[in-house]
């Protein structure tokens, strides 16, 4: 079983703090003041300083032709083609949507079913035996060498990868959250349950909220299964999307043009994945880190 | 009076419960053995026993929350189905739930009978009101202290309006002095509305403060030693200085600790 934690989430605190807290947790009720939080979005960002500093090398070095240029093209031709093909030819633009729209297409069909087929797994024992056996056995593979079959099925086109992708986010959600709903405490159902809760409400107001955690640890890691497979796909076979445009700037021997789709994809892993942290530091405000 | 007359008829009547447990190498224990127990409406029942004695069993029992393998609990007459918010329970370890806000942890039960908001949120501020946690109506469970979730807890199950309380160690988990402050608040109101209270502890000094009956129970099977009458005057704040509190104390204690040395040892 793979059970994976939301790391990384800063301890927060209610903010709504009406009244005095009680003493241990006495200093975080009181809101910033704007300017200091504009300065805490700096530091934010100022952490990052590192990732600045390689782009800061690789331009010098290129300047210094210390690089091939048809493997590292200077950061500011990289910049260039970016400028180029998203303001002028909007090409890029066409690319990104495509990923983006077969990934999102693919991971939240693959959220909506496993959420679904977890929730069940662990709340009715048929299911929990017929899938639990099927799901040792398949998570294991590695889904990329499903990617072949899917073609011959689906086409080269959307259906293949979407499935691919669907296929790789379903199973670490529907680990996640069946481990989760199975790890609700004894004692949270029973109190619902003398509480008046009838089967619908149990479920819907107490093991969908206890299990949440697992379960969104398991969406952030079928988020990057999502971006893996869809660049995977499309480098294999694809006539648009990212993964087709490093593949296809690297055949026609346009360094720049490879990189641009390297960190444009970089970039878009990096900022969905802050995107959920943020997510879920908000709907756990509850938990105790 | 119909109210005297409701104050002595048989509320919740417990019938010749057993319980068979199959243990992990597949031997069957035998958890409680054929109990009969009757609290009549408003008393105060406490049930004490070391532990391995089956007195929470026995509670979740009552509750509805586990099947008894053999007899029959029955509620103003009329046999029990499952759990329902008339026994209202409150357990030991904190089972409020953390992602709720107190406000929405003590406003779960309305909800879940449908409530409209306006009337959930004037009753929510009563029973707030009533364990003196109004100024925290905003805060999740994580940042309270132990004898504040504990109040959440009870809080709770009041604003289910049950006619039995079911409760479960409740103050088992708590220092000393907030427990204190707890008991003498259960008191204060149990006096006001005399619910029915089944009462599980482990703490002779807690049942005998707080009962017009202590329910001694035995371990191994579990089975009822013996019931003691407490006919201590009420309120009972001061009775912790009386002579008769410490005879009590001490003839309970002479009946199960020969068992309850048994348990540890």
């Amino acid at each position: 079983m793979t059970v994976v934690t939301t790391s990384d989430q800063t301890p927060r605190t209610a903010t709504d703090g009406q009244g005095e807290a009680p003493a241990r947790h006495s200093p975080a009720h009181t809101p910033a003041p704007a300017g200091q939080k504009a300065w805490s979005r700096l530091v934010a960002v100022a952490r990052y300083y590192p990732v600045f500093l390689i782009f800061l090398i690789w331009e010098i070095l290129s300047r210094l032709n210390l690089l091939d240029p048809m493997f590292m093209p200077p950061l500011e031709d990289v910049a260039r083609t970016f400028y180029r093909e998203v303001f002028v030819t909007h090409e890029l633009l066409d690319h990104i949507r495509v990923s983006f729209m077969r990934a999102g297409a693919g991971l939240g069909l693959a959220t909506v079913v496993g959420i679904a087929a977890g929730i069940l797994m662990g709340r009715v024992r048929a299911v929990e035996s017929f899938l639990d056996p099927l799901i040792s056995a398949l998570f294991p593979t590695p889904k990329l060498a499903l990617f072949p079959l899917m073609m011959i099925f689906l086409g080269i086109g959307d259906a293949s990868k979407i499935a691919l992708i669907f296929l790789g986010c379903f199973f670490p959600i529907v680990i996640n959250t069946y481990t989760g709903v199975k790890n609700v405490d004894k004692f949270f159902i029973w109190n619902a349950q003398t509480k008046g809760a009838n089967h619908r409400q149990l479920i819907w107001h107490v093991i969908i909220p206890a299990a949440l955690p697992f379960v969104f640890a398991g969406l952030r890691v079928a988020t990057s299964t999502a971006f893996l497979l869809i660049v995977a796909s499309e480098l294999i076979a694809a006539n648009d999307g990212l993964g087709y445009l490093i593949m296809f700037a690297e055949r026609s021997f346009d360094p720049a043009l490879m990189w641009c789709g390297i960190l444009v994809i970089a970039g878009m892993g990096f900022t969905v994945d802050r995107l959920l942290l943020a997510l879920g530091a908000r709907l756990f405000v509850w938990q105790d880190k | 009076m119909s109210g005297a007359a409701m104050q002595g008829a048989v509320h919740v009547d417990v019938r010749r419960i057993s319980q068979h447990f199959r243990s992990g190498r597949g031997a069957d224990l035998l958890a409680l053995d054929r109990i009969d127990l009757q609290a009549r409406r408003g008393e105060f029942v406490s049930i004490v026993g070391p532990s391995g004695c089956g007195k929470s069993t026995l509670l979740y029992i009552v509750a509805g929350l586990l099947q008894a393998s053999d007899g029959q609990v029955l509620v103003d007459g009329r046999p029990i189905d499952g759990p329902d918010p008339d026994r209202g329970l409150v357990l030991q370890n904190s089972s409020i739930f953390p992602w709720r806000t107190v406000e929405q942890n003590v406003a779960f039960g309305p909800q879940m009978s449908g409530l409209p908001k306006s009337e959930r949120r004037s009753l929510v501020a009563h029973y707030l009101d009533m364990v003196g946690l109004t100024k925290f109506a905003g805060f999740y469970p994580r940042e309270l202290s132990g004898g504040m979730k504990q109040r959440i807890a009870i809080a709770q199950m009041l604003a289910c309006g049950p006619s039995v309380f079911l409760m479960d160690e409740p103050f088992g988990a708590l220092d000393s002095l907030s427990r204190e402050v707890l008991q003498d608040q259960l008191l204060q109101l149990w006096e006001r509305d005399r619910k029915t209270v089944l009462f599980v502890t482990h703490s002779i000094d807690e049942a005998v403060l707080l009962s017009d009956r202590i329910v001694v129970m035995s371990p191994l099977p579990g089975r009822v030693k013996e019931i003691v009458e407490v006919k201590l005057p009420r309120p009972r704040q001061e009775t912790r200085v009386l002579p008769e509190f410490g005879r009590l104390r001490n003839h309970i204690w002479s009946a199960i600790r020969q068992e309850t040395m048994e348990a540890i040892g």
